[in-house]
């Protein structure tokens, strides 16, 4: 199974430049998302990959062979598309067969890998119909089909589940997570949504402005996001950003904003000793609060409850700022008043003001 | 009151328009199947004997046997209905190959001048065809030496027709949603496949539309045919014209003729309009 190398990537059209050197490396076998808000260039990158948007420069490596300039079909790859794209004029048989039958396959060879990949995507009963008269979800399945059928060494896929309704998309969700561990082939999934990306991907590139922000897997990019923007992207609902300063108390350092003042740790703050002096963004995910009765605990307003069954989000209001807070709670929590709570250090997060990385 | 009472006038002015379209047509069946002595006589009546002759002397040379009726066999409106047809199917069919390549590139492929030939196709659409008789003439005879044969008269109808289907397939090129031809691409087809096994397909609305255009203007074309073509490559609307002559006009065959010119293009609509259904594209992509 190949493994893909993007070196150096660009891509511009005229002077406006959407990709600027972009360099990934994805393992034999790896479950790659790219992610990022629209226009980030997470599309682009794919389809560059996918050879259907040329280069503007860089290189594109499968296998250690140049396949920067070479057509799709030289690629040996399979795409899904966001909206579907399935040929209208083909019934579903004929879609799926589509590729293999330009490979001039046998037609025993071809009936057999379809009703295979067709009974595993439970599109059996259907195989005679045309697209459109399936729904969206079983056009989904098809265009998936399509590429399964082939046996090609990546998978590409672009947005596959945005237009499927939530209910749907969780259920798609769940099997391509089962058929990715099943078939273990390199994939390469584009998305907007965070919660694809960290429940698919073995390791997710999130992208923003045409760069990669940071990669690496879903763990190392929630526990530690390498800026400001990959923790306000990663998460749900997203983490909290408050304006402080770090100040020097004795030997330790302590994040002071209005209202707040977060002290760290001996080891933390000898880390942090250099940084004093300078605005931060201190970044708190909603679940790194925890209701306390301590004297010293922060007293935050309950400003509004939205209650989720185990859980209630409590919008509050803390050194200026919205914040939200997760609270384990059964009942629905009474608006007004306040609540106590603490921050755990390993909570805090802390982001350079002006650079946005993370200190 | 179920329905609302329509102005007695509005019916009129419908049997009146119904009489102006069919009354022609009626009036060419019944001549047609008359004897000249009934088409001649004083008091022109619905009452008659009504005969085939006129059809036979027609076609009297297509026929499997000899019609007794005919004494002498003029086999110029057999030869002209072949020279129709023949003149038709091969420039409709040029037209629509040359047409939808033309049409998919200007739609797909970016290259300089592409507006410009975009909007020249549709213009030269509105050059009338009595301005192009002379010079097309006088090229067709002194340079191409092409004059009075059916090349030549193909020739200038794919000419004609071809602005005018490449704009009408465009428009169908247009919506085929270019994910399709991308998912060719990755599937493995190359640039004739996706647009034989792909883009095609989807068009076929279109291509009929422009193929019951494209025979239709051919089929009824007289001014061009006429200066272009001789003795044996006239077509029907140039033989009809040229058969009405000072000393004797063949009015039964004549209408025989004109019934026999309006089966091919109402057949050739038929079948072609089986292939315009809509919503080709349904569940191509989501909406």
């Amino acid at each position: 199974m190949p493994e893909i190398r993007i070196e150096n990537l660009r891509k511009a059209y005229g002077e406006h430049a959407v990709i600027e050197g972009l360099n990934l490396e994805m393992a034999d076998g790896e479950f790659t998302v790219l992610v990022g808000p629209s226009g980030c260039g997470k599309s682009t990158t794919l389809r560059m990959i996918a050879g259907l948007e040329s280069c503007s420069g860089g290189a594109i490596l499968i296998d250690g062979r140049d396949v920067t300039h070479l057509e799709p079909k030289e690629r040996g790859l399979a795409m899904v598309f966001q909206d579907y794209a399935l040929y209208p004029h083909m019934n579903v048989a004929k879609n799926m067969s589509f590729a293999l039958r330009l490979a001039r396959y046998p037609a025993a060879e071809i009936d057999k890998r379809v009703r295979e990949v067709a009974r595993t995507l439970d599109l059996t009963p259907y195989l005679d119909r045309k697209p459109g008269e399936l729904s969206g979800g079983q056009r989904q399945r098809v265009a998936m089909g399509r590429a399964l059928v082939r046996d090609a060494g990546t998978f590409l896929f672009d947005e596959p589940l945005s237009n499927l309704d939530a209910k749907l998309r969780g259920h798609m969700r769940a099997e391509l997570a089962l058929m990715s561990r099943r078939i273990r082939k390199n994939m390469i999934y584009v998305t907007h949504d965070q919660v694809e990306a960290m429940t698919l991907g073995d390791r997710i590139v999130v992208m923003r402005h045409g760069k990669i922000m940071q990669a690496g897997s879903p763990e190392e990019l929630y526990r530690r996001p390498a800026n400001r923007f990959v923790a306000g992207f990663i998460g749900s609902p997203t983490m909290n950003f408050l304006k402080a300063d770090l100040v020097a108390e004795g030997d330790r350092v302590v994040a002071v904003g209005q209202g707040f003042r977060f002290p760290f740790a001996a080891e933390r703050s000898a880390a942090l000793r250099s940084f004093v002096g300078r605005a931060v963004d201190v970044g708190i995910r909603p679940s790194g609060f925890i209701a306390s009765e301590a004297p010293d605990a922060l007293q935050l307003p309950v400003i509004l409850s939205e209650y989720l069954g185990a859980q209630s989000i409590i919008i509050s209001e803390l050194g200026g700022a919205r914040i939200a807070i997760e609270v384990n709670a059964p009942q629905p929590l009474t608006v007004g008043g306040t609540r106590g709570f603490e921050v755990a250090a390993d909570g805090i997060h802390l982001f350079d003001s002006k650079t946005e990385n993370a200190l | 009151m179920a329905r609302e009472r329509q102005n007695p006038l509005f019916y009129m002015l419908l049997v009146m328009l119904v009489i102006m379209a069919v009354g022609p047509i009626l009036l060419m069946l019944a001549t047609s199947l008359k004897l000249n002595v009934d088409i001649m006589s004083d008091r022109s009546s619905l009452i008659f004997m009504p005969t085939l002759r006129n059809y036979e002397a027609a076609l009297c040379n297509l026929l499997w046997y000899e019609p007794k009726s005919v004494d002498f066999c003029d086999p110029t409106f057999g030869r002209a209905l072949v020279n129709s047809l023949i003149i038709c199917l091969i420039s409709t069919v040029l037209t629509l190959v040359i047409g939808c390549m033309a049409a998919y590139a200007l739609v797909r492929f970016r290259f300089m001048g592409r507006d410009a030939v975009s909007l020249s196709t549709l213009l030269m659409r509105m050059i009338p065809p009595a301005v192009l008789l002379v010079p097309v003439f006088g090229i067709w005879t002194f340079q191409y030496g092409i004059a009075g044969t059916r090349y030549g008269i193909i020739l200038i109808y794919v000419a004609m027709n071809l602005p005018f289907v490449i704009w009408i397939l465009q428009s169908f090129i247009v919506q085929v949603p270019i994910q399709l031809e991308e998912a060719a691409r990755m599937d493995g087809a190359g640039p004739f496949q996706v647009f034989f096994l792909v883009v095609l397909p989807l068009i076929k609305p279109g291509l009929a539309a422009a193929a019951i255009f494209t025979f239709r203007i051919g089929w009824n074309e007289f001014l061009l045919a006429n200066a272009l073509s001789d003795r044996a490559t006239r077509t029907v609307p140039v033989t009809i014209v040229n058969s009405l002559t000072e000393y004797n006009i063949d009015w039964g065959v004549i209408m025989a003729t004109g019934m026999l010119l309006a089966i091919p293009p109402i057949l050739f609509t038929f079948f072609a309009s089986r292939q315009i259904i809509t919503g080709m594209t349904a569940g191509a992509v989501k909406g």
